[in-house]
């Protein structure tokens, strides 16, 4: 068995600096958790779902998809894209966000292979704590998730000995790389959060597939005011945009998150937009997530990590729409 | 396929042609031998790609020439916002960006030995246009052709040339009309709304696929029109049009319910489109 | 206090003075809640952890299709609905205010009333006194300290745009970053962008942010946005005797021009 007493783990995350990895772990700003690069002397937060996601390692918020040379002529070649792929250990992250990066993995290499997704995915190694709480937003275990789940990690990281140690369990190669790093030892794992199922996934994903026109939809998004926080926060949440951005040496076309929640996501150049209102966008957020996905990758698009919930000052809570579309199904 | 997914091709612009009002066709040539066989090695009629100005941005098009005509692809656009602008604002021997071929195609092999008839309006025959070229390209192996083409006015018809030769060929028949109030007093086609000139004509369905693009109104009008007549609705083949980025099945943009335009489209037989949600159109 | 809020609220909805009224929901968080039945006012509370302006939803479409519609509203919202007014961004006598604060139910007002009500019960309202606090400790920085400090704040922003969409004065029907000829504001979640955005954004609010402090709330990133507003509504105060909220016909600072204004920066 191999055993980290829990207030050693920064020794770990040192010593995995020491051997040249990037180190991406839940650090404490000030109230504020947050998923960022850790240096030495961060107080690592480990009993929160962080504002950010597993997700911005491999699939950043902004990113250079193509570039060009100018020229004053008019003309333009294009320019060498570096990829930046640093070894990266991502320690403690919720089994959630492991879980995410499976579904993203699928449409990220759905026929089309995107070169960056993949080449940050194979240096990034995945370490994840299981979870010994969970707050009333979460709700993993209605999605096929778990507190302890091991979905697209490379390691867990279980509480044990009443919090005071961690096992440390291999799930891939790259996870028993980093066994040597930890010591031999021996503790009594603790029993993961218990977090009871709120709603039946499958079955919601059959409702969405026959009710696209259901009056539903029509009062179900009054609170939701269109903004991507909701879509930005989620670990599976993958739209984006393609915009150039140029002086007069260089382009720079960008990949920018986008979110199928702003009023300009769908619109046509004729003005035309097949998801005129917020309804319509809500809708397509839940069917995406529910039916549309698992109709084509066999997973849902969502983890329930309760992100979307948390933060949403309109108290738009994709769980409880879950519910109250199973109650409807009834 | 395809790691590094938005590089794209190089293109040159051959020539350019006004077709009407805000709408110009480019003839492009590809930048090198090597990219033009790759890309021809993948094309088939039906495809979609990206064209764009670096610096302004990708705007999403159909390929308008058909794959037998390998030295060259073309498109035919409007002018409708910032980077339509910036591609009419290139001249002749300047050069844009390519991705693609992306999407389904026309299962062309599948209507050998069968009648067409290709019904489009408007801006909506430059799709079409590619199919038609490659079946009288390819004119042996199928049946009867006919092209039913409607535009609101004379000055709204694109590819008048070609319109001139189909009309001249003995192969295939060509029926084209404006709107009401659209016609100029030399003009010799017909006058109506497409639907209305399609019901006149009676196609025979035995046999025979129809193709189908144009404004959502002409296709709802029209589609009763053809089941009137009895053809099946997957012997009715039409484009979707969606607001499209990556074009390659990630930025999650472009679907209609479950179905992806950019990759399980844009070519869709009536059959399918009916299990598609309209209210997500 | 409830039980006052709640009767009238049904009244004006039994009487069809409002089909629908606004507020907050008895629910953690105290998300907004939509209220068309009288009988299910029993739904509407008011708290201080109530944070979401309501004033927002006046600008979304569906909502907009379903006036007369009443707002239950705490001074800061109370602010926001003058403003709202003075802007001709609401269609006469269409909303009232539910007025409410900390533990009592005000009563009724249409903008007017409610100007005529903040005049007499919270005139002068501006920042909180822990907010001035931030502000003060921020001010004691040197300007290369607070840079810094702006630009590790603005690099964690996504761009989600939450805090737009939880401001009432943003109610540009297609926001400047959605334009893209030219595209003045970069749309990628990085340094120069998210510093334009957000500066941007405050300013486009000076003199007319009533100080809810819903964009904060509303930041997934917990970014410090409310320090802004305040820096703004002082320098707007003590520039422009800018007091947004309180004259349902007053004249927004950057909106107006006096020949009285300060011409001396221009040489």
């Amino acid at each position: 068995m191999k055993t980290i007493a829990i207030d050693r783990l920064p020794d770990l995350a040192q010593a995995l600096s020491k051997a040249g990895y990037r180190v991406v772990a839940p650090v404490d700003e000030g109230g504020v958790v947050r998923l960022r690069e850790w240096t030495k002397g961060l107080a690592l937060a480990l009993d929160a779902v962080p504002v950010n996601s597993v997700k911005d390692v491999l699939f950043p918020r902004s990113e250079v998809v193509a570039r060009f040379a100018l020229e004053e002529s008019g003309g333009f070649t294009p320019a060498p894209l570096e990829r930046s792929a640093p070894k990266t250990v991502v320690l403690c992250a919720r089994p959630c966000d492991a879980a995410a990066l499976s579904a993203l993995d699928a449409v990220f290499n759905w026929d089309y292979r995107d070169g960056s997704y993949n080449a940050r995915r194979a240096a990034t190694t995945v370490v994840s704590l299981a979870c010994f709480k969970a707050d009333e937003h979460c709700f993993c275990t209605s999605v096929n998730g778990a507190p302890d789940g091991t979905a697209g990690a490379d390691a867990l990281l279980r509480p044990a000995d009443g919090g005071k140690k961690l096992v440390f369990e291999a799930l891939s190669d790259k996870g028993r790389q980093l066994e040597a790093m930890v010591s031999d030892g021996q503790a009594v794992p603790d029993a993961p959060a218990a977090l009871k199922r709120r709603f039946d996934s499958a079955a919601v994903g059959r409702w969405l597939a026959s009710n696209f026109e259901s009056p539903f939809w029509k009062e179900a998004a009054l609170a939701c005011l269109g903004c991507g926080a909701c879509a930005y926060a989620c670990p599976v949440c993958h739209c984006f945009d393609l915009q150039d951005e140029s002086d007069k040496k260089e382009c720079r076309r960008l990949r920018n998150w986008d979110s199928c929640g702003f009023g300009l996501f769908t619109l046509h150049a004729s003005g035309h937009n097949p998801r005129p209102d917020q309804s319509a966008r809500w809708r397509q957020r839940v069917t995406h997530k529910f039916s549309i996905y698992p109709q084509k990758f066999k997973t849902f698009a969502c983890t329930g990590c309760g992100r979307c919930a948390r933060l949403c000052q309109a108290g738009m809570a994709i769980a409880e729409t879950c519910e109250r579309i199973e109650a409807l199904g009834r | 396929m395809n790691d590094d997914l938005y590089k794209p091709f190089l293109m040159r612009i051959e020539s350019a042609r006004d077709e009407a009002p805000d709408v110009r066709t480019f003839r492009l040539k590809f930048a090198d031998e090597g990219a033009r066989a790759e890309f021809f090695g993948r094309y088939r009629v039906g495809q979609f790609g990206l064209y764009g100005v670096p610096g302004e941005g990708e705007s999403t098009f159909c390929v308008a020439s058909p794959p037998t005509r390998a030295d060259y692809i073309e498109c035919t656009f409007r002018k409708v916002g910032r980077v339509t602008q910036a591609l009419q604002d290139l001249e002749v021997g300047q050069a844009l960006t390519f991705r693609g071929p992306y999407g389904n195609h026309f299962p062309i092999d599948s209507w050998k030995g069968r009648d067409l008839l290709f019904i489009a309006g408007g801006i909506a025959l430059p799709p079409m246009r590619s199919v038609i070229w490659n079946i009288l390209d390819r004119r042996a192996e199928f049946g009867k052709v006919a092209v039913v083409y409607g535009a609101r006015s004379v000055a709204d018809l694109v590819y008048k040339q070609e319109l001139a030769e189909w009309a001249a060929r003995p192969d295939m028949t060509l029926v084209t009309t404006v709107d009401p109030g659209g016609q100029t007093p030399d003009w010799k086609g017909k006058v109506g709304f497409v639907p209305a000139v399609l019901k006149e004509l009676s196609p025979a369905a035995k046999n025979c696929v129809a193709v189908l693009c144009g404004p959502p109104i002409m296709i709802k009008l029209t589609l009763p029109v053809l089941a009137g007549r009895g053809f099946a609705p997957q012997d009715i083949y039409t484009t979707l049009e969606n607001r499209m980025k990556c074009g390659v099945g990630k930025c999650g943009r472009c679907n209609v319910g479950s179905v992806y335009v950019c990759k399980d489209g844009p070519v869709f037989t009536l059959d399918e489109l009916s299990r598609l949600p309209a209210g997500d159109m | 206090m409830m039980k006052a809020l709640r009767e009238a609220a049904a009244k004006l909805l039994q009487e069809k003075r409002a089909v629908l009224v606004i507020g907050y929901a008895d629910r953690k968080g105290r998300p907004a809640v939509f209220v068309s039945k009288p009988e299910d006012c029993g739904r509407l509370v008011y708290d201080s952890s109530c944070r979401q302006n309501l004033a927002a939803y006046l600008g979304k479409p569906e909502l907009r299709a379903r006036l007369p519609v009443a707002v239950v509203a705490p001074p800061a919202v109370l602010r926001s609905l003058v403003v709202l007014t003075a802007e001709s961004q609401i269609p006469a006598g269409q909303v009232l205010a539910l007025a409410v604060d900390h533990d009592a139910f005000l009563g009724v007002f249409d903008a007017a009333g409610a100007a005529e009500l903040l005049r007499s019960k919270f005139p002068d309202l501006g920042p909180e006194k822990a907010l001035l606090e931030r502000v003060a400790e921020l001010s004691k920085k040197s300007a290369a300290e607070r840079a810094a400090f702006w630009a590790e704040e603005f690099a964690k922003c996504t761009r989600c745009y939450a805090c737009r969409a939880a401001c009432p004065g943003c109610y540009c029907s297609r926001c400047i970053v959605e334009k893209n000829a030219p595209q003045w504001v970069s749309t990628a979640a990085l340094g120069h962008g998210n510093y334009t955005w957000n500066v941007m954004r405050a300013f486009h609010q000076s003199g007319r942010c009533t100080l809810c402090g819903a964009c904060e709330a509303a930041c997934p990133q917990g970014l410090p946005l409310m320090v802004l507003n305040a820096v703004l509504d002082r320098e707007a105060l003590a520039e422009f005797d800018a007091r947004p909220g309180y004259d349902p016909e007053g004249k927004p600072v950057i909106g107006s021009w006096s020949a009285e204004d300060d011409h001396s920066y221009m040489r």
